[in-house]
């Protein structure tokens, strides 16, 4: 019932966003039904389409992830993409470094490291927000742009890879690299990753203490105070969390399909996941599902362009409509709940 | 419910598509690198190219451009092979690696990376001879920043020159303009920035405003999007620039002295045609330089009136020296970078 109510909350807003897409491509003069019928078999036809879009998906259940954990206790963080940032250039540098190490070892090396990275990124904002009471959205947006600058400087001088002719690292080990799934696909381990954090997200959200003080402290943060729930050290500790989350997605994406990291290589990893928390409602199942909506949108959208004429922009027109109705509600929940009362009344017939 | 008649619908697609490309040739494919479409250079100047060349040869055609580029580079890569493309052309710096692990998967494609070389049988690697151009850029700006009696120049022997990044790619442009200034004067201060930006407006103007202040006259700028900073200080200033990549000069009519033209899109358009020819270069790497028409200076429509013919020659001289191969320029790829740059 939950991932039902989950995934209608999700599918109904895309309804209306292929409505106004369709509008759009015919306006543009083409024909809707064989877009859109394009990037379905482009995103999802065939186990090779289906893996590109779960790798395209990985990085997205990070950030939205990270998003959830920070909205759950009301702290509204953006600071996804800079975690990501300095996580994934963290296990580069090590992946590149060390390379005297087993791969066993290293790889795991480079993961705790580019978590530990993402984790310090948000301290300064997290101990702003709890002690001093900054708002957070402007902390963390502004050590976004330090993170990206950060990162740029760096790979344009002490980290550049000789001879290169971009920005970008060497090479991380070759044995420190993620094991793929389904060779010759980019999907690696890194996805199974992805999934057993949001099994375990899930299950502490649910079941643990935490998950309930975390609940509390969100929807009612004056009852959750009254009844001694430490507010402010919760807080700085879901940011913590949410760094921790989007800088191991940060690095697991230089272990998996990049093998270095590259200056930009994010392509807004952190905003999407935002997109995609929101339009999950927190909710993990509904994360997974946005993720691999906007993973596949964002394959299929460059691989279609092999098969049709349709532009970049239609698809990028279609990611952004569906961001902005992702906030929307369209009282889904009030007629669930509607529902489940008048179920509650029957006796839990059916009626 | 909405799957299953979408897959066959588009399968159906597919074949109409492909069928048309597989009776003359197979279509050729476009990959543009992260800057994308718009770029007013790099990508923009090699999609004219291809382009050019699909129309000139009856090949078909497809460009890629995604925001994905770099982490879905192996999944665009495969697609593209497995979808019947006899030709796939990437302009993305980061898939050096990628092409190289694709290319031996499917040894009937054709592949072509641009600026690096990457071995394979069925790779073609094209590289620039950037030095060369910026060679002829530094014996022009020595000899015009000391010259009397223009305006915007004083008689101080001081050019700039900002680079996008510290890279072997970009000083391979910036070793290439000392050298030509030094030809001309010995003792000529170079002043060397980097951006460590290639879409910053904001950071190239200062940038070329604190050179301008330091006495330099012409400042050389390779550094894309930032660079179109430096060509507007210098019109703000009454001072010069030299565009880079493409014909910039008329940005900024009269303050661009010259542009360094790196012509990508002869590069496209020449594979496509080898293609269409059946003369692929299947593991070569095309070096394109002076005497290729690769690289070279803009026709200065704006400036020509103001460079004395005096000046001209000295720069045609020096073109004719590298062309017969008695002035070899410094080339930071295979040779490092020089001292003076270290």
């Amino acid at each position: 019932m939950k991932s039902l109510q989950a995934a209608l909350t999700i599918l109904f807003p895309i309804a209306i966003v292929l409505l106004i897409g369709a509008a759009a491509l015919l306006a543009a003069g083409h024909d809707p039904v064989a877009v859109y019928a394009d990037l379905m078999t482009e995103a999802f036809g065939g186990t090779r389409r289906i893996a590109a879009s779960l790798s395209a998906a990985t990085p997205l259940i990070f950030t939205g992830l990270a998003a959830a954990v920070a909205f759950r206790v009301g702290v509204f963080t953006v600071g996804a993409e800079g975690s990501l940032y300095v996580g994934a250039l963290m296990a580069a540098w090590l992946g590149f470094t060390l390379t005297g190490l087993n791969g066993w070892l290293l790889a795991p090396l480079c993961l705790l490291a580019g978590t530990v990275a993402g984790t310090l990124w948000m301290l300064p904002p997290g101990l702003m927000k709890a002690r001093l009471g900054i708002d957070e959205i402007v902390t963390t947006l502004m050590l976004n742009f330090i993170a990206i600058g950060l990162t740029t400087w760096l790979v344009n001088g002490p980290l550049l890879a000789p001879g290169a002719a971009n920005s970008s690292t060497p090479q991380v080990v070759e044995t420190a690299r993620l094991t793929r799934l389904m060779p010759p696909s980019t999907l690696t381990t890194g996805f199974l990753i992805a999934l057993a954090l949001l099994f375990a997200y899930a299950f502490w959200q649910r079941r643990r203490v935490g998950g309930y003080e975390t609940l509390i402290g969100g929807l009612a943060p004056r009852f959750a105070g009254a009844s001694g729930i430490d507010m402010p050290g919760l807080m700085l500790r879901m940011l913590l969390l949410s760094g921790a989350i989007a800088g191991l997605g940060g690095a697991l994406q230089v272990l998996g399909p990049i093998g270095r990291f590259v200056a930009g290589f994010s392509t807004g990893y952190g905003f999407t996941g935002i997109a995609v928390a929101i339009l999950a409602r927190g909710n993990p199942f509904g994360i997974l599902i946005g993720a691999v909506l906007f993973g596949g949108l964002s394959t299929a959208g460059a691989t279609i362009q092999l098969f049709s004429d349709v532009p970049i922009e239609i698809v990028n027109i279609l990611q952004g409509l569906i961001m902005i109705f992702a906030v929307a509600d369209f009282g889904l929940r009030g007629w669930f709940a509607r529902r489940a009362g008048r179920q509650a009344a029957n006796g839990g017939a059916t009626p | 419910m909405f799957c299953k008649p979408a897959f066959a619908a588009s399968t159906a697609l597919a074949l109409l598509f492909a069928a048309p490309a597989f009776a003359e040739g197979r279509p050729a494919a476009l990959i543009i690198s992260q800057s994308g479409l718009g770029d007013q250079s790099y990508n923009d100047l090699a999609y004219a190219g291809f382009e050019r060349a699909l129309a000139s040869t009856g090949i078909e055609g497809r460009t890629v451009e995604s925001k994905e580029v770099v982490a879905q580079a192996d999944e665009i890569l495969r697609r593209a092979s497995d979808a019947g493309f006899g030709l796939i052309l990437d302009l993305e710096f980061a898939h050096g690696e990628p092409i190289a692990a694709v290319a031996k998967d499917y040894p009937d494609i054709n592949y072509v990376i641009l600026n690096q070389v990457v071995p394979g049988d069925n790779i073609a690697s094209v590289v620039f001879r950037e030095e060369e151009g910026s060679y002829l850029a530094g014996v022009l700006a020595a000899q015009m920043t000391t010259l009397p009696g223009v305006e915007g120049i004083n008689e101080q022997p001081i050019l700039g020159v900002i680079g996008g990044t510290k890279s072997a790619g970009i000083d391979k442009f910036i070793v290439g303009f000392i050298e030509g200034a030094m030809s001309v004067n010995p003792d000529i201060d170079v002043k060397v920035g980097y951006s460590n930006n290639f879409a910053d407006p904001a950071v190239g103007m200062q940038m070329a405003n604190a050179m301008y202040d330091d006495g330099a006259d012409i400042v050389y700028h390779i550094a894309g999007g930032t660079g179109i900073g430096v060509i507007e200080a210098a019109k703000e200033r009454g001072a010069f620039a030299i565009g880079v990549d493409t014909d910039q000069d008329g940005l900024a009519p009269g303050h661009v002295l010259t542009s360094m033209v790196k012509r990508g899109d002869v590069a496209v358009e020449r594979i496509v045609a080898d293609y269409a020819g059946d003369k692929f270069p299947k593991g070569q790497t095309i070096s394109l330089g002076l005497a290729e028409d690769g690289v070279g200076l803009s026709p200065m429509e704006h400036t020509k009136d103001i460079i004395p013919a005096d000046v001209m020659a000295k720069v045609d001289a020096a073109r004719a020296g590298i062309l017969d191969g008695s002035i070899k320029v410094w080339d930071v790829l295979s040779q490092g970078a020089p001292d003076y740059l270290k």
